[in-house]
């Protein structure tokens, strides 16, 4: 694509994640590019370019070969079923998937809700449960709180949020953490620079 | 309004497309691959590679169809059912594909193109070779002479983890790690399903063996059994048979249909495209007991290759038949006048390009 003809196009979701990504970046002996300004869509400097989006595109940029890697929590891989290749496990934003309901509910659950929709009805399959799935876009915990759902995926860091919400974690359904993703021909044609990043992502973890 | 994942092809884009399709056709033939057309409508089975992903309708009489999801599944029920089993065949085929469900998006529709080969009857390195060979060929025949071709071999995935005398699901989860490259999840499997020693550490491997020929080197350092060395023989024959200049990347973690490719599975890709032009591989024992072949991606390799230009305005507007004729003869693209208007044709022939306009009288100045 273009972004300046740069070698390496490289995807990451907006905020704490970023941050984090441009320190293991940094170790691995990447310096990315930095940021102009507040409203530049990416950031290059003729070798390196890095695109800023919403956790929830990184996959879709990578799968489609307009980012050659990029940074994205294994929560969002999962619910976004694309064809990438996940080759290291960068340790930080470390978070899990968790059912949540009111203390003490064991009524049947009908309806949940969830910013992960896809990855709930294969969780419910998987049980040969059957339940509508709603998707929200934020404040999910509240639909539980207000009777829209019986119960709700989502994120679950510290725990801290829910106890205060007044909401219980039933069950861990799935473990997350942040993601080095490769688009499968960018791995292939670009291996002289993405095979020794990975080596060097791998070896820095925790 | 048509349906999402379906698309019109106007000039110059049709015509592109007509074009390469026609390329890769003389290819084929060139190397003995004779043309087979196949009905798009098909019986329904459960049993098909892309069952659940494919359009169904129900005919007259209550049987459930299936519009055709995917090429050589087709060709092998076609040999299966015409009894083409005396000899080596070697078809072409060219044609539309359906799937429900694709994802939309660069070079992904629910409605797309397919041209390829299937060579069947027969097995050997020989056959592998040909093949690759000529997927090489078709790339080079697209304009694409940058892109390269990626060989696994997903028979060698299949023994490792048979190997493992792991049950069935579990073999599936293994599989789609090794097939993401997953090495953290594949690690974590490996330790709880149990797997130790020297066999986890060559499933482990398989993620990071691709690369050029030093992958293979390294393949033929893990500890392997007797299935699986046999697959880098196998392997090995055939690279050695490629001719000069064709030099294939190689990945042993490539796991996808670990159950269907019985030998070697390759794509292509090109730079700055991030999506495979072409899928094929050998499936002996799929439906018929020997077959290998290849299918590009038209809509794929025309998104890689780029748009053609403005599309081409014929060379010349008649006045009449007879003119026309007579310019055609002389080899001329000419289209026919439809009215005497001749105001109303200069336009026409301004808005479309078209240079002279030609009548009995001779030339009309534009």
């Amino acid at each position: 694509m273009s972004f300046g003809g740069a070698e390496l196009v490289i995807a990451l979701p907006k905020g704490r994640m970023m941050a984090d990504s441009y320190q293991a970046f940094a170790r691995a002996g990447l310096r990315l590019p930095e940021a102009r300004g507040e409203r530049d869509l990416w950031h290059g400097d003729g070798q390196l370019a890095v695109l800023e989006l919403r956790g929830a595109d990184v996959p879709t940029y990578v799968d489609l070969g307009i980012a050659d890697v990029g940074v994205v929590g294994r929560d969002i891989l999962l619910e976004a079923g694309r064809d990438l290749y996940e080759p290291v496990d960068l340790g930080f934003g470390v978070c899990r998937l968790s059912l949540i309901r009111l203390p003490d509910d064991e009524t049947p659950i009908r309806r949940i809700a969830s910013k992960y929709p896809r990855f709930t009805q294969a969780w419910l399959r998987s049980r040969g449960m059957v339940a509508d799935v709603v998707k929200l876009h934020g404040n999910v915990e509240l639909a539980a709180l207000v009777g829209l759902a019986d119960a709700v995926v989502d994120v679950v860091q510290t725990g801290s949020t829910l106890k205060a919400a007044g909401l219980v974690e039933v069950e861990v359904l799935a473990q997350s953490s942040a993601r080095l993703v490769v688009n499968k021909s960018a791995l292939k044609l670009k291996r002289d620079v993405i095979r020794p990043l990975i080596d060097k992502l791998r070896q820095q973890k925790p | 309004m048509i349906p999402e994942g379906t698309r019109y092809y106007l000039p110059p884009e049709a015509a592109a497309r007509l074009e390469l399709e026609g390329r890769w056709r003389e290819l084929f033939g060139s190397w003995g691959y004779e043309p087979v057309q196949l009905p798009a409508l098909e019986v329904y089975d459960p049993a098909h590679p892309l069952a659940e992903r494919a359009f169904k309708m129900v005919d007259k009489s209550g049987r459930v169809l299936a519009l055709r999801a995917e090429f050589t599944t087709a060709v092998i029920r076609m040999v299966n059912g015409e009894k083409l089993n005396d000899r080596l065949y070697r078809f072409q085929y060219a044609g539309n594909l359906w799937l429900r469900d694709s994802e939309v998006g660069l070079g992904r529709l629910r409605e797309f193109a397919q041209v390829g080969v299937e060579a069947v009857g027969a097995s050997s390195p020989r056959l592998d070779a040909e093949l690759l060979e000529l997927a090489w060929e078709a790339l080079k025949t697209a304009d694409l002479p940058d892109a390269r071709l990626e060989v696994g071999l997903p028979a060698l995935v299949a023994d490792l983890l048979a190997a493992t005398e792991l049950e069935e699901e579990k073999r599936r989860l293994l599989q789609a790690a090794i097939e993401r490259k997953n090495t953290p999840e594949l690690a974590e499997l490996l330790a709880g399903f149990g797997v130790e020693g020297e066999l986890a550490r060559a499933v482990l491997a398989l993620p990071d063996l691709y690369g050029g020929p030093e992958a293979l080197a390294a393949a033929r350092r893990l500890a392997l059994g007797p299935a699986a060395k046999s697959d880098l023989d196998w392997l090995e024959a055939v690279l050695e048979l490629l001719p000069a200049g064709l030099e294939v990347l190689l990945d042993f973690g490539l796991a996808r249909a670990y159950d269907y490719y019985s030998g070697i599975h390759f794509r292509a890709y090109t730079p700055d495209f991030g999506l495979p032009l072409l899928g094929g591989g050998r499936y002996d024992g799929a439906g018929a007991e020997y077959a290998a072949g290849f299918a590009l991606g038209l809509e794929r390799v025309l998104e890689a290759r780029g748009l053609p230009g403005s599309p081409a305005a014929p060379e010349a507007l008649a006045l009449d038949p007879e003119t026309a004729r007579q310019l055609r003869a002389e080899g001329l693209q000419v289209e026919l006048a439809w009215t005497d208007d001749i105001e109303e044709l200069k336009a026409y022939a301004r808005r479309r390009g078209i240079g002279r306009i030609v009548g009995q009288a001779g030339e009309v100045a534009l």
